[in-house]
């Protein structure tokens, strides 16, 4: 099994919010979540976008965080790297919500970021290519969108509850440090070095 | 005549992906929502070739492949799985379920044309 740079990954940081008195898993850039217990899934997203995603019946639920790997020139090409990219984000948060008993019929997305707020990127409306991705990967999939905070200026906190799929959003106006634009930076740069394709091996 | 390929995924996205990669390269596809969709239609026609997901509602790509291999029409026709699944664990339920060979999502089309092609021409 080759690890690859572009693999997502199931969200290693868990603890114990004291400010909800719940237990939490924090998510970062290319990683995910999902849970069918009653807890908390928190990320911080600057131009990345977040899926979260439940089922409205079981309240099995999970969240991504993730951008399109930045190009200039995929626009409109439904095989770019970005669409495939795009696409496996959101299918491996799709797939690890079907095997713990989500049903597709079922499922509801709330989608958040999408900010324009690095000045790095070359491509300059790079939050709102990922806000608008994810819009059209759900309508695609027939997945309803019940909620969405996307674009705009700030880097966004979200707070989403699976169980009950509710979701808190806090503005962030004074950001006190680079943490969360060095992660997007870095996180962009290692899809932009790795070409997007899965291992192939016949039997 | 084109040959014919069955793909079989519950994602809409994939099935589009997929069916615009084979067509392209003149295949003639036929989509299938999930197992029992792919089942169903493998009866009415003989494919040359089926492409499945794993993950799937009803029946998933590894009972697809036993129910097809149980068929005495698909007992030798290519079976190749393209999956987010990764691990060696799933690849070698795969092989002794009578894949044919295991394509790991994201897809390349690339690389999915160049195995199609050296499995069915």
């Amino acid at each position: 099994m080759v690890e690859h740079a572009f693999e997502e990954h199931l969200a290693p940081n868990q603890y114990y919010d004291r400010q909800f008195d719940i237990e939490a898993a924090k998510i970062l850039p290319g990683e995910y979540y999902v849970t069918r217990r009653d807890m908390l899934i928190v990320t911080v997203l600057g131009s990345c976008v977040s899926a979260c995603i439940r089922d409205r019946v079981s309240g099995i639920g999970g969240m991504n965080h993730f951008m399109l790997p930045e190009s200039g020139t995929e626009n409109g090409d439904p095989l770019s790297s970005s669409a495939r990219y795009g696409t496996y984000a959101m299918e491996m948060l799709i797939n690890q919500l079907i095997k713990l008993g989500a049903k597709r019929p079922n499922l509801e997305a709330k989608v958040f970021g999408g900010g324009n707020v690095m000045r790095h990127f070359t491509v300059h409306n790079i939050g709102e290519r990922n806000a608008d991705f994810a819009l059209e990967y759900l309508k695609t999939e027939k997945i309803r969108v019940v909620a969405q905070d996307l674009v705009g200026i700030y880097p966004r906190k979200v707070y989403f509850f699976p169980k009950t799929g509710k979701v808190l959003i806090k503005r962030l106006r004074n950001i006190h440090n680079n943490t969360i634009f060095e992660r997007e930076k870095e996180y962009s740069s290692r899809l932009q070095v790795t070409p997007i394709a899965g291992d192939v091996e016949l039997f | 005549m084109p040959k014919s390929i069955l793909t079989v995924d519950d994602s809409a996205s994939i099935r589009q992906m997929v069916s615009f990669t084979l067509k392209g390269a003149g295949y003639e596809v036929v989509e299938a929502v999930d197992g029992e969709d792919g089942l169903q239609k493998a009866k009415t026609k003989a494919f040359n070739l089926i492409l499945s997901d794993q993950n799937m509602p009803r029946l998933d790509g590894l009972g697809l492949i036993k129910s097809l291999r149980a068929m005495p029409q698909y007992k030798m026709v290519p079976i190749l799985m393209l999956t987010t699944e990764s691990s060696d664990a799933m690849k070698a339920q795969g092989r002794a379920a009578g894949a044919t060979g295991w394509l790991v999502k994201p897809f390349d089309p690339q690389k999915l044309l160049e195995v199609v092609k050296k499995v069915i021409g």
